[in-house]
């Protein structure tokens, strides 16, 4: 529906347009004109999402809840006779996207100004984040389904740039292939449903097909269920660049890429692409893709999250984590809690970027104590760490509180959006017989193990004492919390996991503000039981827990959690899935070209080749025929009027006597014929 | 004289004042063949600028849309009675062709510059070299079918001896291969085209024609002419329509190429020299795409609405079959032109689709392409050059040693793979788009085929991005040691100043893609309606 635009509508709209090209500016310059070592890039980029932060702001508080969308579009280019359009569509989901974006990335710009200062390639580092920012909210607020997919792919390029920072690095390079490509399966899916959609509306424009009671997909007379293959394509396309399963492998291996990028790309925002996506076009689910969003997410997020009980490696754990984190609010869109799964994106992308930081602070200190005291050890596992509570107090402070907000206690925001999710998933199943409870069981069965493994991971790294002395006694572990430029950053982002940002009432979401910018929620009224009964057992559960973990890795007199067995191992293997695509899927697609390859050789060409001797076969029985058979009959003939001519040159002798002789003979013989018969 | 006649035939005047000159001025022979390629990209820039868009400009099937249109009696015969042989010398272009002409004169500019390398014989090549441009723009320019068919064999002569004289090791087998494959297409095209002349009169004159726009008028066939539409002749037992053309679409399928008649084409493309190969990827695949729609299509709409499918099957399977293919490959430059025969597909797959949207996705696939994959062949030639060996094993780590090239390297891998923002992009999401709009448009191709065509883009990715981690990623080793060491220096500037227009103009096309679709998409209206007719 084309709303009239009041008069404020183009300066938003060119806010909104500066807020996405400031970053592109930046790119440009720094690609274009900046030396590789530089300075100089770190502070353009800074500034320019600075900027950006501020104009999203204000495209933010004009269009928050404003009664109608803001659109606008102009033809891009004609093909046959359709225009395709670019434009613009600013809604709640496309400004608090706009707005989160920004908000994650300059804290996560400058901590880089100090993270990456001794690279090689500082320069090359921020065009390349800057490249990112830019992809990352021209996607949020595009309104045509073509260059919404373009965006996509371009911020999995950033992404492919990003994770392969370091390429001198093997294990670098090969986790960027892997994501590009798995990246890819998703976005095939998501080619296929634009496709669809396009053929069946032949349009690409996603205000006509999904805003509003007058969008296409609502509208009268259209089968919803046919609907349902272009939803599970985008749903595949979520599915991928989220990284839930069974397309969630390459965000493990993505860890690979600076720490910095990690926090930005990898758990606050990139990732939650597929969120938005699912967000952004929820119309064209019917109920039985919902469902199957929920099941995807409510698997991926216990799967995630017991596979981040048994990983050592600090990144890994957290990379877990985001995968199961990324579950719940796949699960949130699946049980319709579209507000709540929003809401979950939002916090989740500050707490779990602040949680990133602190490991790229931790891990740079680890590097350090492994260089001073020459140690055989990998920096970022954490069973070599401990006791940095005290040498790094800053850090330990924002990290518990990005940690407990991660859990779900109270106060944090991560109480707020999680909560929700629980309560609503309980209400969904309600009604539906006992295999949909499996559901909500299943996301609270996951937040008691969210709370086990990040209480594993607080204990292992800051109490206690310092691993490192079990490999010399001597050792005198220094640490510390790093300078401003890392601090600022994280006490920024630290401040953004408490409950005021969200809401003033630190125990009820319904009453967040983020929550109710979503009226597609029909729950916000707190009508049953499951509104108080959910987070009181989740919380009351969740201290023993914690608890338990306390026992176990730092008084180390509960046993229970054996670190052998069959469950252990399949848990520490990541459930084998990685080994599986390497040796099957991986093994079959090479066998295949394999294959096709010898076909080729063998098969056609060796088809032209026999082809080709044919024709030289033919060409020599030619020439053999030619010899043998036409020129034999040749030498046939001129032999016999050879051995012809000779016979009669016999005859010539020259003798006179002999030609009488003959003569004679001849008229005797006459004679004898005429008398004699 | 009009100016297509001069695009065309220019490169024969620079060409002969090579052949005057002494031998011993070698080494400004290439800079006289860049000149002419220079001078044949002013002229097709011109043409390109003023090329007039708009419904009555659309070309196709009305000999008066066509522009910078040149007719010229050439050869005229009495045959008795009121028969005259007629061939005529008629150039024109509508938006199919224009686009295929800027293309093919900028790759003929980098085909010249990479020519530089060229060390032996220089004369015979850059002679060679000029002639073959001058078949090229003939076929994209003719309107004459006889016309047509002698430029169309004109590119073969040189072609072979380009392929056979200055290739690699095994280039004669290479040349003859070549030759043979694309010369059994074209004799039996001799026939139909003879066949299409006796069945068509020209209504002007009345006297048989080769006129190929006569051709697209079914009004114009003789009764019971052997191709008329309606005279229901037979030819080894088929309907003789379908017979011609089959033929016809054998004869461009090898050109294209379209699996199985592909086999030539990694064969002529590890042999040849880099300038070639620029020109084979380039431009000569083209060819066979271009002569499909103003051939194929144009003259036998029914037969191509019927064979749609298979045709569309046999898109889909070269670029399935192309891209698995590539997978295996480990000589860059073989996994570079099995990846043609992969992108060519989506070129047969949209204009089987018959939509506009999968007509113009071909189209520009068909520039995109060829932009791209002269940067790609150029690239695998910078190496070449320096060391003398392609196989990706022999490289590791070239990013460290060659920064700008390794830039250059994944600009054309993503543009090829179809990053967003890039020209291939948007040619094979309409493609696609084309392929899966026309089942809901005209039934003819099946959704799965634009389905399984996509997986070929995740393939594309595959075999770029494992090549990019195992030859430029990693830790610098390389097979030679050290004295490839010093011996792979980072880009020249004769290097960028080739590469980077290339790159730009990919870029382009890939964000303002009208400077295509606007040119081509009256052109492609027309056709779909024309073909919609029958």
């Amino acid at each position: 529906m084309e709303t009239a635009l009041s008069y404020t509508d183009p300066l938003i709209i060119q806010l909104a347009i500066a807020v996405v090209l400031l970053p592109f500016a930046a790119f440009l310059i720094n690609f274009l004109l900046i030396s590789k070592t530089s300075k100089v890039s770190g502070w353009i980029s800074s500034l320019a999402i600075l900027l950006s932060f501020i104009l999203s702001a204000i495209v933010f508080f004009k269009v928050w809840d404003k009664p109608h969308d803001i659109h606008v579009q102009q033809v891009w280019f004609a093909i046959g006779n359709v225009k395709v359009q670019i434009g613009l569509w600013l809604n709640n989901l496309s400004v608090l996207m706009l707005l989160l974006v920004p908000a994650v990335a300059l804290p996560v710009h400058i901590y880089s100004i100090a993270y990456m200062a001794g690279d090689a390639k500082y320069t090359r580092y921020f065009t390349y984040l800057s490249f990112f920012c830019f992809a990352m909210l021209a996607l949020v607020v595009m309104d045509n389904m073509l260059l919404m997919y373009a965006f996509w792919e371009l911020v999995g390029f950033a992404s492919y740039l990003l994770i392969g920072f370091w390429f001198t690095r093997d294990k670098a390079v090969q986790a960027n292939k892997k994501a590009f490509i798995m990246n890819r399966i998703g976005d095939i899916a998501l080619l296929v449903g634009i496709l669809m959609l396009y053929a069946h509306y032949h349009t690409f424009d996603m205000v006509k097909l999904f805003a509003g009671d007058n969008a296409l997909a609502n509208a009268q007379g259209v089968d919803k269920a046919w609907l349902t293959i272009p939803g599970i394509c985008f749903l595949c396309g979520a599915i991928a660049k989220s990284a839930q399963f069974p397309l969630h492998t390459w965000l493990p291996d993505a860890m690979e890429g600076p720490t910095s990028v990690s926090a930005l790309i990898h758990a606050a925002t990139m990732v939650a692409a597929g969120i938005f996506l699912l967000g952004r076009v929820y119309p064209a689910f019917n109920a039985d893709v919902l469902t199957v969003i929920a099941v995807i997410g409510c698997f991926t997020a216990f799967m995630a999250a017991t596979i981040a009980l048994t990983q050592n490696d600090l990144k890994r754990i957290l990379a877990y984590s985001t995968i199961s984190q990324l579950g719940f609010m796949m699960l949130a869109m699946g049980v319709g809690a579209y507000s709540s799964a929003l809401f979950h994106l939002a916090t989740h992308a500050f707490f779990k970027c602040l949680l990133f930081l602190s490991a790229g602070v931790i891990i740079h200190e680890m590097q350090h104590l492994k260089q001073k005291h020459q140690l055989n050890i990998d920096p970022q596992n954490i069973l070599y760490m401990g006791g940095l509570r005290k040498l790094m107090p800053v850090t330990f402070i924002t990290c518990s509180i990005a940690a407990l907000a991660l859990i779900g206690l109270p106060l944090t925001s991560g109480y707020l959006s999680k909560d929700g999710i629980l309560i609503q998933a309980f209400e969904w199943a309600e009604g539906k017989g006992w295999l949909y409870s499996i559901i909500p069981i299943g996301a609270m069965l996951t937040s008691l193990l969210t709370a086990f493994y990040v209480a594993r991971l607080m204990f292992k790294v800051f109490f206690g004492e310092s691993r490192l002395k079990e490999f010399n006694p001597d050792i005198v572990p220094e640490a510390h919390d790093g300078s401003l430029l890392y601090q600022i950053p994280m006490m920024m982002l630290a401040a953004c996991c408490l409950f005021p940002l969200f809401s003033f009432n630190p125990f009820f979401y319904e009453q967040a503000w983020l929550f109710k910018g979503f009226i597609a929620s029909s729950y916000l009224e707190r009508m049953n039981l499951y509104h108080t009964v959910v987070p009181v057992a989740v919380n009351l559960l969740i201290v023993p827990v914690i608890y338990l973990a306390y026992a176990t890795y730092i008084k180390r007199d509960a046993h229970w959690f054996k670190q052998q067995g069959v469950l252990f191992r399949f848990s520490y293997n990541q459930w084998y899935i990685d080994s599986f695509y390497n040796k099957v899927i991986v093994k079959l697609v090479l066998l295949l070209s394999n294959l096709t390859y010898w076909l080729d050789k063998n098969v056609i060409d060796g088809l032209i080749g026999i082809l080709a001797n044919i024709g030289i076969l033919l060409g020599k029985i030619a020439a053999w025929v030619d010899e043998y058979v036409i020129d034999g009959i040749l030498h046939v003939i001129t032999g016999i009027v050879k051995q012809g001519g000779n016979f009669v040159r016999g005859f010539q002798t020259g003798r006179v006597q002999g030609y009488l002789v003959t003569m004679l003979l001849v008229i005797l013989v006459l004679y004898v014929l005429k008398t004699f018969i | 004289m009009s100016i297509l006649t001069l695009l065309i035939f220019s490169p024969i005047l620079f060409g002969l004042v090579i052949l005057l000159l002494p031998t011993e001025w070698r080494n400004i022979f290439k800079h006289i063949n860049l000149l002419a390629t220079l001078v044949q990209l002013g002229i097709a820039v011109w043409l390109y600028i003023n090329f007039k868009t708009g419904a009555l400009f659309a070309g196709i099937n009305h000999q008066g849309q066509y522009q910078f249109v040149e007719k010229l009696h050439w050869i005229g015969l009495n045959l008795g009675g009121t028969n005259r042989l007629q061939i005529d010398y008629f150039v024109g272009v509508d938006g199919i062709s224009i686009m295929m002409l800027l293309m093919s004169s900028v790759v003929m500019v980098v085909a010249a510059i990479s020519s530089w390398e060229i060390n032996k014989n220089h004369k015979g090549y850059f002679a060679l070299f000029l002639l073959l441009d001058v078949a090229i723009t003939g076929v994209f320019c003719s309107l004459d079918f006889f016309m047509f068919y002698i430029f169309y064999e004109l590119m073969l002569l040189p072609l072979y001896f380009l392929i056979g004289i200055w290739g690699g090791v095994r280039r004669e087998y290479a040349a003859i291969k070549f030759f043979l494959y694309t010369l059994f297409g074209s004799v039996f095209m001799l026939l139909v085209m003879v066949g299409l002349y006796f069945s068509v009169r020209d209504p002007q004159t009345g006297n048989h024609t080769f006129n190929m726009i006569c051709m697209m008028n079914p009004a114009n066939y003789d009764k019971g002419s052997i191709f008329g539409i309606l005279s229901n002749a037979t030819l080894l037992g088929y309907p003789a329509r379908v017979v011609g053309f089959i033929v016809l679409f054998v004869a461009f399928a090898i050109k294209v190429p379209v699996v199985p008649l592909h086999t030539w084409l990694p064969d002529a493309h590890v042999e040849a020299p880099t300038p070639v190969s620029i020109i084979l990827a380039g431009v000569l695949l083209k060819v066979g795409g271009y002569g499909i729609i103003r051939v194929c299509f144009s003259i036998f709409p029914d037969i191509a609405t019927s064979g749609a499918f298979w045709i569309g099957l046999l898109g889909v399977i070269s670029i399935l079959y192309g891209a698995l293919n590539a997978l295996a490959q480990r000589d860059l430059k073989r996994l570079i032109a099995y990846s043609s025969v992969s992108h060519m597909g989506f070129v047969l797959l949209g204009i089987a689709s018959q939509t506009a949207e999968g007509m113009s996705g071909a189209m520009m696939q068909m520039v995109s392409h060829g932009f791209l994959s002269a940067m790609l062949f150029y690239l695998v030639g910078v190496i070449y050059n320096r060391v003398h060996n392609r196989d990706i094993y022999s490289f590791r780590g070239l990013g460290t040693l060659m920064p700008k090239y390794t830039v250059f390297v994944m600009v054309a891998f993503f543009a090829s793979l179809g990053l967003p923002g890039f020209s291939a992009f948007i040619a094979e999401a309409f493609s696609l788009i084309g392929a899966f709009n026309s089942q809901a448009i005209n039934g003819l191709l099946p959704n799965w085929m634009a389905v399984c065509g996509s997986v070929g883009i995740l393939l594309s990715a595959a075999y770029f991005l494992w090549t990019l981690q195992r030859m430029f990623f990693g830790e610098t080793q390389l097979k030679g040691g050290q004295i490839w060491e010093l011996a792979l220096t980072d880009l020249g500037k004769r290097e960028l100043i080739t590469l980077v227009p290339l790159a730009l103009l990919a870029f382009a096309l890939g964000v303002m893609p009208s400077l295509v679709f606007d040119k081509v998409n009256d052109s492609v209206l027309a056709l779909i309606q024309f073909i919609q007719l029958k």
